[in-house]
């Protein structure tokens, strides 16, 4: 009757709950699936905040490590995407600070991330490596030239599916705002595909 | 057709990919880009620029993935051990107090009778059974909390090298 029961229980257990339950109780198995599930998307959240592959890939293995500290914290009420990628976001914006302090560039950057400009690209940009049609390269270059704030909330919104509300949560904004960005970033990007259209 | 008609279709075209629009809206709009060639292109627009960002893949190389995940899977396993150990210490130091604080009930009236056979001061032989039955005690006691602490120092300074 007992193992009737917890068989039960475990069927009804969400995703999430049993994502927290494994994170809580440190299962190495479950955890090294979740890394290799959450990678790709993960490193492509990374990119669009740091504009660069191997700062992004650090990175991730740093969400982890922080996912595994804090995994007290998690309590599998919500779905595990949107805390483990305001997880990632902190640790961009804190990288992001420091490469700022390093370059010597110190702005008056507070609590609002928005002054965080990305340092002049030195390398081939991510956007433009992966950009395999036309528009998606005239996309890319528009994407380079957006702030990391409305690049992250159109791939939130278009490419993880996430609602208005997850990203506010993520973003730590009101809706509004996460809204105001998607519209910014949508305007920019339809900008760069009209004005492509045209000359063509 | 009137100007604000065209505006309202850029709105809720705008709404209708970012939050979602009422079905009366949606049939509205249907009907004006119907109509209305410069509000179409513009949906058409919208709808290429959703599509280009999906054209972004980027290549993920297996060998980085695995390095996390074994990389991940240790620290897991290192702190399940740390946690599985700090937790018996904690069982062990509850254990130990409830057994002086049992032991103390026990031994206290015989304590008092010796004291009174060897005519010792009251206040003398509580001190001495304070510092040879607690002290051992309170000592093992904080043992766990120093130790946690110890640990977490290590962990921090191992965090600090990923």
């Amino acid at each position: 009757m007992v193992a009737v029961v917890t068989a039960f229980s475990r069927v009804a257990e969400t995703e999430s709950e049993c994502i927290a339950r494994a994170l809580r109780s440190r299962d190495s198995e479950f955890i090294g699936r979740m890394v290799s599930q959450y990678h790709y998307r993960l490193l492509r959240y990374l990119v669009y905040w740091t504009s660069r592959r191997e700062q992004a890939e650090d990175l991730v293995q740093e969400t982890w490590l922080r996912v595994l500290e804090h995994a007290g914290q998690y309590n599998g009420r919500l779905r595990f995407e949107p805390w483990l990628f305001s997880i990632a976001r902190n640790l961009a914006i804190d990288h992001l600070r420091k490469q700022k302090k390093g370059s010597g560039k110190v702005s008056d950057v507070s609590g609002d991330e928005a002054g965080l400009n990305l340092p002049a690209p030195d390398f081939e940009s991510p956007f433009l490596a992966a950009a395999r049609s036309e528009d998606a390269q005239r996309i890319a270059a528009a994407l380079g030239a957006l702030e990391p704030i409305y690049r992250e909330a159109l791939l939130l919104r278009f490419q993880e599916d996430l609602s208005l509300a997850e990203i506010a949560q993520i973003a730590g904004a009101p809706i509004p705002t996460v809204s105001s960005r998607i519209h910014r970033g949508l305007a920019m990007l339809e900008a760069a595909l009209g004005g492509g259209s045209d000359a063509a | 057709m009137p100007l604000e008609n065209h505006e309202r279709a850029r709105l809720l075209l705008d709404r209708a990919l970012v939050e979602g629009i009422s079905v009366e809206d949606r049939r509205w709009l249907d009907s004006h880009t119907g109509q209305c060639a410069e509000c179409s292109r513009y949906a058409d627009l919208q709808a290429r620029a959703v599509r280009a960002l999906d054209a972004f893949a980027f290549e993920v190389d297996p060998a980085a993935v695995l390095r996390v995940e074994n990389l991940v899977r240790s620290r897991a396993e290192r702190m399940r051990s740390a946690e599985s150990q700090e937790r018996s210490l904690w069982i062990g130091t509850a254990v130990a107090i409830l057994l002086t604080l049992a032991g103390s009930a026990v031994t206290w009236y015989p304590a008092a009778w010796l004291a009174a056979q060897w005519s010792l001061p009251s206040r003398a032989w509580q001190i001495g059974f304070a510092a040879f039955w607690w002290l051992p005690s309170l000592l093992l006691a904080l043992l766990p909390l120093l130790r946690r602490r110890l640990m977490g120092e290590d962990s921090d300074s191992k965090g600090q090298t990923v």
